[in-house]
């Protein structure tokens, strides 16, 4: 029941980033926007990409982004309806 | 256990609960499957397991005072009435108890199922081996409740929201209610008082969800 950012906050955080990029963001820039060491962002990102929140794209320099899926933009979507749930009952990993 | 005047409203009241828990766990398996976030997986097993077990225990009530038992109990092949009121108890205290543990389980934030298996293994095996059963079942899940309704107190303390209240406030219903159950072991009333305690808990939940679920 720490109170240091929540998993899910994190992820908010993340997904924003990448959205305000039009859906479409580079590592460093969601490095610089997330607050995270460069290891725990990369761990995070794993996680978003297991759960098809986000996928990695190239453009044509072969330069590597982060893109948001449906699935990435519903979780913004709705954002407020799980942190309440979640923080409810305590279930924030 | 059930005082002769209230036949009948335990039913009604028993498949509120079963509703109420079945509707949470299925907003909690609708969040699961968008984020994949396990403690919701657990957390929604628990309330489908508790909605369950309200849902078995209000068949079963209403079976026993409505005129279809002997029918029922031709065809299931139960010798008698109190064979079957027995099925139906020992069934609530199992999906209860698996329940319940689920729920603590959650609130322990302990990732290792071994924890997970400890918790339901000895309350299966304090329940079903113990010479009253049901008392020692209305026992350990007071014991359990009081330490759900510790753990969201905590979480409100540190989180100071309505909602996080309200969800406290619920568990402590539930376990004041289930302490009644306990006591009703003697005395029939408790039994009509620890139904109206639940009712409150659930309506409170029930609250929690509708303010969690507005934007």
């Amino acid at each position: 029941m720490s109170r240091k950012r929540e998993r899910v906050m994190i992820i908010h955080d993340i997904l924003k980033a990448i959205e305000e990029k039009k859906g479409s963001a580079r590592p460093t820039h969601i490095l610089y926007k997330s607050n995270l060491s460069s290891q725990m962002l990369k761990e995070y990102l794993g996680d978003l990409i297991d759960k098809k929140f986000i996928e990695i794209t190239k453009d044509k320099k072969n330069n590597k982004f982060y893109t948001m899926t449906d699935r990435g933009y519903k979780y913004l979507q709705d954002f407020h309806i799980i942190k309440n749930f979640m923080e409810s009952y305590d279930l924030t990993e | 256990m059930s005082p002769s005047w209230f036949f009948g409203f335990d039913v009604i009241l028993e498949v509120m609960f079963a509703v109420i828990c079945l509707i949470v766990a299925l907003f909690s398996f609708k969040i699961y499957k968008d984020t994949k976030f396990r403690s919701l997986k657990f957390f929604g097993f628990s309330f489908l397991l508790i909605s369950l077990s309200y849902m078995i225990q209000s068949i079963f009530n209403f079976l026993i005072v409505s005129e279809f038992n002997q029918d029922v109990c031709r065809i299931i092949r139960v010798h008698s009435i109190h064979n079957f009121e027995a099925l139906g108890i020992i069934t609530h205290m199992f999906l209860m108890t698996l329940g319940l543990s689920i729920l603590l389980y959650t609130t322990l934030k302990d990732k290792r199922l071994r924890t997970l298996w400890l918790l339901i293994l000895i309350s299966f095996a304090a329940v079903f081996f113990s010479k009253n059963n049901l008392y020692m079942f209305y026992l350990i899940s007071t014991i359990y409740l009081a330490f759900i309704s510790w753990h969201y107190i905590l979480n409100h303390y540190l989180t100071k929201q309505n909602k996080t209240l309200l969800v406290a406030i619920a568990f402590l219903f539930l376990l004041f209610g289930n302490f009644h159950f306990l006591i009703s072991v003697n005395h029939e009333l408790f039994y009509a008082i620890g139904h109206i305690l639940e009712l409150f808990a659930y309506l409170f939940i029930m609250l929690n969800l509708y303010l969690v679920r507005r934007r």
